[in-house]
Parts: C-alpha cells; sequence; structure tokens
C-alpha cells in the first residue's frame, strides 16, 4: 500500500505535472494553471489529470489520463486505494490502461487489486482484464509507461498479455 | 511520420559529446529520457529540445478544494457484480 502525508501529496500532483511538461506534454485545463487542485470528496482526495503527448498537428489525437484516489488512513495519512493510468491513441485507435480497483469482488474474482487494460482496437477488448506485470508504483511510473509506449509509435500487442478473465 | 525520440547516441552526435556523457546526463537527471526497456532509452525529441533551450516547467502550487466532479476508474470495463456501484 502506498502511503503519503498531505504534504507529500500536495507535493506529488506538482511533481506529475512537472514530469509531463519535462517530457513535453500539454497539460489540459485545469491542471494548465497556476494553482492546481486536489479535489476532496469526503473522506477521499482525487486527482483527475489528463495531458497530450507532444506531436505536433496530431496531438490532439492521443492523450494520457491520469486519475486517483486515495483515502484517508490517520491523521495526515492518505493511502492510494484506487487508480487508472491511461493511453487512449485515438489516431492509432487502441487503449492502453494500468488500474488498480478498490473493491473485494475484484479481488475475489481476479485475485490482484491491479490490473492492466489493452485494446488493440479501441472499443474492442479481447480480454477484460490482464495481469499488470509489474504492478504500477504510481502516477509517475505510469505515465512513463504510458509515454513510453506511446514514443514506440506502434499499437501494443494486448495477445503478449496474460489473460486473468 | 515525425521523429518522437532520440538514441543517446543521436543526442551524442547532436550535442558532439560522447555517449557516456549524454548517459551521465540522464543519470543526473537532468535530460528528461526514459528507459523503454532494460537496455533501451529514449529521449523524447519535444523534452530534448526543451532542456537544450533551456525552458523549465513551472511548479505547480497545489490545494485541496471540494470535488466539483466524480471520476470513473477504468471506463467502459467489465468488473464482477457488485463493483459497479463502488465505482466512482
Amino acid at each position: 500500500m502506498i502511503e503519503a502525508t498531505t504534504g507529500e501529496i500536495l507535493d506529488y500532483l506538482a511533481d506529475v505535472i512537472e514530469r509531463a511538461e519535462r517530457f513535453g506534454a500539454t497539460v489540459l485545463p485545469p491542471n494548465d494553471a497556476e494553482t492546481v487542485a486536489w479535489e476532496r470528496d469526503g473522506n477521499e482526495l482525487l486527482m483527475d489529470l489528463a495531458v497530450h503527448p507532444p506531436v505536433g498537428r496530431r496531438s490532439r489525437l492521443v492523450e494520457i489520463v491520469l486519475r486517483e484516489r486515495w483515502r484517508a488512513a490517520g491523521s495526515d495519512r492518505w493511502e492510494l486505494a484506487e487508480y487508472g493510468y491511461e493511453l487512449r491513441h485515438h489516431e492509432l485507435a487502441y487503449r492502453r490502461g494500468l488500474h488498480r480497483h478498490d473493491v473485494n469482488s475484484f479481488v475475489r474474482t481476479y485475485g490482484v487489486t491491479t490490473h492492466a487494460h489493452c485494446e488493440a482496437t479501441m472499443g474492442n477488448p479481447a480480454c477484460r482484464h490482464y495481469l499488470a506485470d509489474p504492478a504500477c508504483r504510481g502516477a509517475l511510473d505510469g505515465f512513463d509507461r504510458l509515454y513510453g509506449l506511446w514514443l514506440t509509435g506502434a499499437r501494443p500487442d494486448c495477445s503478449q498479455l496474460r489473460c486473468l478473465g | 511520420m515525425d521523429q518522437l525520440y532520440y538514441t543517446p547516441r543521436e543526442v551524442a552526435a547532436i550535442l558532439r559529446i560522447s555517449d557516456d556523457a549524454v548517459l551521465d546526463l540522464i543519470h543526473r537527471g537532468e535530460l528528461p529520457a526514459l528507459r523503454v526497456s532494460p537496455r533501451l532509452i529514449r529521449i523524447p525529441v519535444a523534452g530534448f529540445d526543451a532542456w537544450r533551450e533551456g525552458r523549465k516547467p513551472r511548479r505547480r502550487r497545489v490545494v485541496i478544494r471540494t470535488a466539483s466532479n466524480r471520476i470513473a476508474i477504468g471506463e467502459g470495463e467489465s468488473l464482477p457484480e457488485g463493483a459497479q456501484t463502488l465505482r466512482r
């Protein structure tokens, strides 16, 4: 379980945005502003960040979406409960995701909290959930892995992944 | 298709420095680069250009505010029975 203090959480969002911009990505509103925010919903904090990779005229056809839900875990402590990091490549029509679901039924069914999502043809998954190997270590890792995939310019080979069912 | 990345060797040629000097810049965290496999390092062209021109991202101020919308993790996914009601 990934845990952090409130101060660390605040820095973490700034780190993720900074990393995306260092790699030439365009951060989409509202996170392009001078001040950005975690959204608080009860005892949860939500990250909802989207960027376009730097492809010039075609960049709008590709987006990397980084979403997280953190849950309060005591005084000034938060734990990462759920995440969804996705590359949606509308030009090549594929979708690749790294997910963690905070639901007991998912764990009971698949034996894991984290999984990979892969649609070699967007909207047409051959398998509902793939093994996440390795599991993602957070939004910085998720960004790096998805940006790296986009950088190859190739559609992912979902058949190389192990289907969980 | 536009070139999206350089190899360390290509960057070394552009900068007229050695391959090892490029790797040193990467390991020090100065030059933005990704290890896309255990043996392959890629330097995104856009990140390289920004670094070479001295452009740095501005550090955001981060606050916590009341949520204004819901987010969904894994939109369009088929989740086990009962999971859908817990999704955001």
